[in-house]
């Protein structure tokens, strides 16, 4: 953990996680701006549809708890999984929307897709982060866990128009739960070690 | 100890002296008082549209004996109007708290029992020893969108009433004013004031959960106040003050990404520095 703990390396945690914090808080502004666009634009009622919207499959929930207990590491590999599985869900959400409306609304589909590039920058970000502390990144193959190719689940069906409305609904709430919950996180990490002077819980070991 | 009889403002009120028959010769009392025959039918006490005064302790005696036949204590009242309740978290990340009152008195004694559901998580919301309508709740989990829902039931002897709030982890922070609020004038600057405060100490975690700040002022003798929003640090030195003028202060604290502004804290009052006139000091200076 040499390189960890050097002064260098220090400061340019300190710096990853300070532009983070800013990104994070750009982000989350810039997406709670796209849910109120998307919810008029694709015409849902809010208020009849929150207990449909919760746990929406395959959107990563930002709930966690004992949040304070958790290490650097769990933070920045649980940020970084649901990060890129944000990625993949706007792409969708944005090819849904291209599909739905067309070019009839451009407004909608340049914001999905500037939330999209933000999202992007983020993971890279939290990439460095693991690569700054000698942490491997697991490639985007290796969050499958592995599965032989017959074992995959068969892909889900394809969902109708409101249900699709409905995922990107989740997809954008979780989104912006997330954005708070990393900059919380990234404050966590960047938070001096008493004992080692280091960033706290990033001098653990796994 | 006698029993309690509770009843409606407004209802009227028979009492019957124990087993006694109606044309049975008594007594009735209140609060060891004779009451005038005229209220009664038989040996029946009539209280006609009963109101709050004569809450009080009756008893019947037999006429000639003298025996107790009978006594309870009556406490006019009313069923309880649906209750006023309040959620906060004023020490986020921790938990929240929820308070509650009645709009208008019952006069006579309530119970509150109060349900937090999260999802479908039922969760223990602890009451407080005071102020007693209160509780807390610990977060079991952060960053949920999953709303709570919490149900406050008051229940008398005479009714019923409830209500219900839902709100979302974020919609409810509302950090407690700031602490120690200082302005003290700047030595040489007649337009300056030097403003300091400290973070509320109920919030439990500001290097994690940095709050922002929010000063305003205004000179004593004007209604209209300046505003100027902080985004870190506990100080701020006004440079457009009033030479001269006192001025009031106050800051107010929230947290940098969710919920809404605290209260303003505790006003306080500071002049700029001046110069002292040079001739006064000269005459204090020979006398």
């Amino acid at each position: 953990m040499a390189a960890a703990d050097s002064p260098s390396a220090a400061l340019r945690r300190r710096d990853l996680c300070s532009r983070g914090i800013r990104l994070a808080g750009k982000m989350r502004v810039d997406v709670i701006d796209l849910l109120d666009a998307y919810v008029e634009r694709q015409g849902l009622d809010v208020s009849s549809l929150d207990s449909s919207v919760a746990a929406v499959e395959g959107v990563p929930l930002a709930a966690v708890e004992r949040w304070d207990e958790q290490t650097g590491t769990q933070r920045l590999l649980e940020n970084l999984a649901a990060y890129r599985a944000f990625r993949a869900l706007l792409a969708q959400m944005l090819e849904e929307q291209r599909e739905q409306l067309g070019e009839a609304d451009a407004g909608l589909g340049r914001a999905l897709a500037s939330v999209l590039l933000q999202v992007s920058a983020f993971a890279y970000h939290l990439e460095e982060l693991l690569r700054l502390e000698s942490r491997g990144v697991p490639g985007e193959e290796e969050e499958e866990e592995g599965e032989e190719e017959e074992d995959r689940p068969p892909p889900p069906p394809r969902l109708s128009i409101f249900e699709q409305k409905l995922r990107g609904l989740g997809v954008l709430r979780e989104l912006a739960q997330w954005a708070v919950r990393s900059a919380r996180d990234l404050r966590q990490l960047s938070k001096p070690s008493p004992a080692t002077g280091t960033a706290s819980g990033l001098a653990e070991s796994p | 100890d006698s029993p309690i009889q509770y009843e409606r403002v407004g209802a009227d009120v028979t009492m019957k002296c124990g087993s006694m028959d109606w044309d049975a010769a008594v007594t009735w009392t209140v609060n060891g008082t004779d009451i005038h025959e005229s209220l009664l039918n038989g040996s029946y006490l009539i209280l006609k549209n009963a109101n709050l005064s004569q809450s009080g302790q009756y008893a019947c005696y037999e006429g000639s004996s003298w025996h107790l036949k009978y006594q309870t204590y009556l406490r006019v009242g009313m069923p309880p109007k649906e209750p006023v309740l309040m959620c906060r978290s004023n020490n986020y990340p921790k938990g929240f708290y929820c308070s509650w009152h009645l709009p208008t008195p019952t006069y006579i004694p309530n119970t509150f029992n109060i349900s937090v559901i999260h999802g479908t998580k039922d969760m223990v919301c602890e009451r407080d020893a005071i102020p007693k309508n209160r509780c807390h709740i610990r977060y079991l989990q952060l960053f949920s969108t999953v709303k709570y829902k919490v149900t406050l039931t008051v229940t008398n002897a005479l009714g019923r009433n409830s209500t219900t709030l839902t709100f979302d982890e974020f919609a409810i922070v509302k950090p407690d004013p700031p602490e120690s609020v200082v302005a003290k004038p700047v030595p040489n600057n007649p337009r300056r004031l030097e403003v300091s405060w400290q973070n509320p100490s109920s919030w439990p975690d500001p290097e994690s959960f940095p709050l922002k700040f929010f000063l305003r002022y205004r000179p004593l003798i004007l209604d209209q106040w300046q505003h100027v929003e902080l985004s870190d640090g506990t100080s701020h030195t006004i440079t457009d003050a009033y030479a001269g003028k006192e001025y009031i202060i106050q800051v107010a604290a929230k947290d940098n990404d969710i919920g809404t502004w605290s209260d303003w804290s505790v006003a306080v009052h500071a002049t700029p520095w001046t110069e002292e006139p040079k001739h006064l000091t000269t005459e204090a200076q020979i006398t």
